[in-house]
């Protein structure tokens, strides 16, 4: 693995096993509830009613980091589950539903009081309800209704424009979703919803946001990268799954202002770089090595993800006078603007050249069906705007499905031919 | 008569949409839909004809080149490629439901390419959302979103329609679903006709006008009602639903008659008529918000699979590779028939092309275990 150069990542990563250490406290010692939940629900509804929420997303990367997927995914195919079907939101069924398959992180999941999902793909439901009924714990699903206007440059209008993302209709449906499902939370938990509380969390959120919209403006500017890839990621993934709360502004304040000091005192992740590379997709969590792995041999270093600067676009909101409005303006767009032409494509272009992006490697994820859609719009924007791009045909949770010496042979091979002729 | 009723039938479902573009005028007042989850009623009242975009085994070398592999069915490809090569210029619409992601995706890209200036000669492209959620918000959703799909439609036909002649549509379609539940019921206990035959038979009823429909299948129920029996493993087709009958015929040149498929298109799709006595939009939307795709829930897709079983003597599960839904209920279907004790094959080639040979091997072998199961059942 390779080495962290952030202090704040340690913090992130000693942060995220004692807030789980803690949760498994709480709910075995204490009796507690707990929720799992899909990372495009409202976490919010969940911490703003005394009920901790668990990613179904982060709690994948990680099993995937401890590189326990092979064996549960194994013991999903051995029960006929077909091998191309999703297995991000999948893996974690799979530690539920095959226990003794691998060894499950830091003792593996409790079983929840709630599971919650959006149904965004179709294969959410399936998922969710094979997991309710492994844990046999109930299921709450949120209705997604899609979108059929897509307004161009979304990221101009998420801000203070955010009315006009979304059709009134689908708006008011979401924003009634978040209230049932407040309804909900309150008849679990022993906490109250207060609106006034809303308000000020997604204030803090925006708070937290801002900070990572001036680090994302910090490296994009940087003359050379000051800080990996994946250290951005450890970083947001951890603050973002808390978003609000004190702990969160005060890690995303520390990560920032590292990074400044990091790039005043122009330090550097690669002594000699040449390329400019940006990561479009999720993360491969089974080899994040690959990240690094072309920075000595060809001066080639990953500047952009998606993670970092999606917080800042995707979440801030001003205007808060209905809350759960903007909450639920948020709530239902994320889809579109990860992988929906044109938002998808429109944005990934836009961020390339903030950050002067050299070349682009895109993600086809061989088993996240929806995902791996809208891909080929993203490439030939990327193309058209004069960034060429390497298609990485990989599995993010799945390391069986991954040739690592392949894979890096075949970058290797396009930054020579394509990239730093 | 039952032959020629059948072959019309037949050619009513099988050449829609292969005739498009021929004949630009007669395109005009068509609808191009991409799965039966749009309601055929709202197509019909506003003064336009549904027309259902279909898999079958030919290339799409146009598709090809915007649709990622493996995530599109065949169906799809097929009706981006007519997009793409100007076939549907002259139609007055396009409609996808968001009945699987695939057909959302399908709505996005369509929209784009025409953005694009990729698909210059496209006619509008409508969404048409249904929400699956068994709540008071998201029925009031679900009708809303009716109302504005016939408001839409109403507009490119160019005449204003009103709720009476929706519900003129309602009661015409009702009487076409009277006569196709004949011919379905001509395939239970003792079949009379083969899948092959009972699918398009059935699938007709989408896209012929309602009275020539239910006259033609009536026409073949009575005929087929005298016809001897088909002695063979009976079998239901399940998984991903078919659109058209060529799993069928595959599964029935191994000595099977298909009997059942969990499928709009077939057996599913006329099983129950709509009422539309108060407020037609709602009872439109509540009835297609049942119809098979790939967001149904889990738990009414089981009831339909434990209903279709009554006359299946095994279980055909297709589960091609660009599923991303049924291959998840899997394990519900395993359990549920080793209760009912009927064995079932999984298969994963494209439906609408032919038979892989592991596929077919898994059909014969299928076969071999039903056909000794019955032959053990009538020993017994
Ligand atoms: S496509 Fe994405 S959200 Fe859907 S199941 Fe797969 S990883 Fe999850
Ligand atoms: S499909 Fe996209 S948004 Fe959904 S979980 Fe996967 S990466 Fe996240």
């Amino acid at each position: 693995m390779s080495t962290k150069q952030f202090e704040s990542t340690l913090a992130a990563a000693a942060f995220q096993k004692q807030w789980f250490g803690e949760l498994r406290r709480r709910v075995f010692d204490e009796r507690r509830p707990y929720a799992l939940i899909q990372a495009d629900v409202p976490f919010e509804l969940f911490d703003l009613t005394d009920i901790p929420a668990v990613s179904n997303q982060w709690w994948s990367s990680i099993v995937a980091a401890k590189r326990q997927a092979p064996a549960f995914l194994s013991a999903m195919a051995a029960d006929g589950i077909p091998g191309p079907l999703c297995r991000y939101c999948s893996l974690g069924l799979a530690t539920t539903r095959y226990p003794k398959a691998g060894d499950a992180p830091w003792g593996g999941l409790p079983t929840p009081r709630l599971l919650c999902a959006r149904l965004t793909c179709d294969c959410i439901h399936r998922v969710f309800s094979l997991w309710a009924d492994a844990f046999g714990a109930e299921l709450y699903e949120i209705e997604h209704p899609a979108a059929s206007e897509l307004p161009p440059k979304w990221w101009e209008l998420t801000r203070h424009r955010w009315r006009e993302l979304i059709e009134p209709h689908r708006l008011d449906f979401v924003a009634g979703s978040l209230e049932r499902l407040i309804e909900k939370l309150e008849s679990i938990g022993e906490r109250r919803l207060d609106r006034a509380a809303l308000r000020e969390r997604l204030e803090r959120v925006n708070r937290q946001e801002e900070i990572f919209d001036a680090a994302r403006k910090l490296i994009a500017s940087a003359p050379v990268t000051p800080v990996r890839m994946t250290e951005q990621i450890a970083n947001v993934m951890a603050t973002q799954w808390v978003r609000g709360t004190d702990w969160a502004i005060a890690h995303a304040q520390h990560f920032h202002d590292e990074l400044r000091a990091r790039r005043l005192g122009r330090r550097r992740v690669c002594e000699n770089e040449k390329a400019r590379l940006m990561w479009v997709g999720a993360g491969l969590w089974h080899d994040t090595d690959f990240y690094s792995a072309f920075e000595k041999s060809h001066g080639a270093v990953f500047v952009w993800s998606m993670y970092l600067a999606f917080g800042p676009d995707a979440y801030i909101r001003y205007g808060l006078d209905d809350p759960l409005a903007a909450l639920a303006s948020r709530t239902a767009t994320f889809n579109e603007f990860l992988h929906n032409p044109p938002w998808a494509a429109e944005w990934t272009v836009a961020q390339a050249l903030e950050h002067r992006i050299d070349a682009a490697l895109v993600l086809h994820p061989k088993s996240m069906k929806p995902s791996a859609m809208g891909r080929f719009f993203i490439e030939r924007a990327l193309e058209r705007a004069g960034i060429p791009v390497l298609r990485v045909e990989a599995d993010v949770v799945d390391a069986l499905a991954w040739d690592p010496a392949a894979a890096r042979k075949a970058v290797a091979a396009f930054l020579e031919e394509r990239v730093l002729e | 008569m039952s032959l020629g009723a059948i072959d019309e039938l037949r050619a009513g479902f099988e050449q829609p949409f292969w005739a498009l573009g021929r004949d630009v005028a007669s395109d005009g007042r068509t609808v191009v839909v991409s799965w039966p989850s749009v309601p055929v009623e709202l197509v019909r009242a506003a003064g336009l004809a549904p027309i259902f975009a279909r898999g079958r085994n030919a290339p799409t070398p146009t598709a090809h080149g915007v649709l990622e592999p493996d995530l599109f069915p065949n169906r799809l490809r097929q009706l981006v490629d007519a997009g793409l090569t100007g076939r549907l210029a002259g139609v007055a619409a396009v409609v996808l439901p968001r009945s699987s992601d695939p057909d959302y995706k399908c709505f996005l890209y369509l929209r784009e390419l025409a953005r694009l200036g990729t698909a210059a000669e496209l006619p509008p492209v409508l969404l048409f959302d249904l929400l699956h959620a068994d709540s008071p918000d998201a029925r009031a959703y679900n009708a809303d979103r009716a109302r504005s799909l016939y408001a839409d439609l109403a507009s490119l036909a160019g005449q204003p329609r009103g709720d009476d002649e929706l519900r003129g549509a309602v009661a015409s379609a009702n009487r076409a679903r009277t006569a196709a539940r004949r011919v379905q019921a001509l395939r239970a206990g003792a079949p009379r006709l083969s899948g092959v035959d009972a699918l398009p038979s059935l699938g007709a009823f989408l896209q012929l006008e309602p009275e020539r429909y239910a006259a033609l299948a009536d026409a073949a129920a009575d005929s087929l009602a005298h016809r001897a029996p088909l002695e063979a493993p009976r079998v239901l087709v399940a998984g991903e639903p078919v659109d058209g009958a060529a799993l069928h015929a595959a599964i029935e040149a191994e000595g099977a008659v298909v009997v059942a498929e969990l499928s709009p298109f077939g057996a599913c799709g006329t099983e129950t008529d709509i009422d539309s006595s108060g407020d037609p939009f709602a009872a439109l939307a509540a009835h297609y918000e049942r119809v098979i795709d790939a967001r149904l829930p889990v738990g009414a897709l089981m009831q339909r699979l434990d209903a279709a079983l009554v006359s299946a003597d095994a279980v055909v599960i297709s589960l091609p590779p660009d599923d991303a839904s049924f291959g998840w209920d899997y394990p519900r279907y395993r359990e549920l028939l080793a209760r009912h004790a009927v064995p079932h094959a999984v298969v994963h080639g494209d439906p609408a092309g032919s038979l892989t040979p592991s596929d077919r091997g898994r059909i014969q072998s299928l076969l071999d275990d039903a056909r000794a199961r019955r032959e053990a059942a009538r020993v017994y």
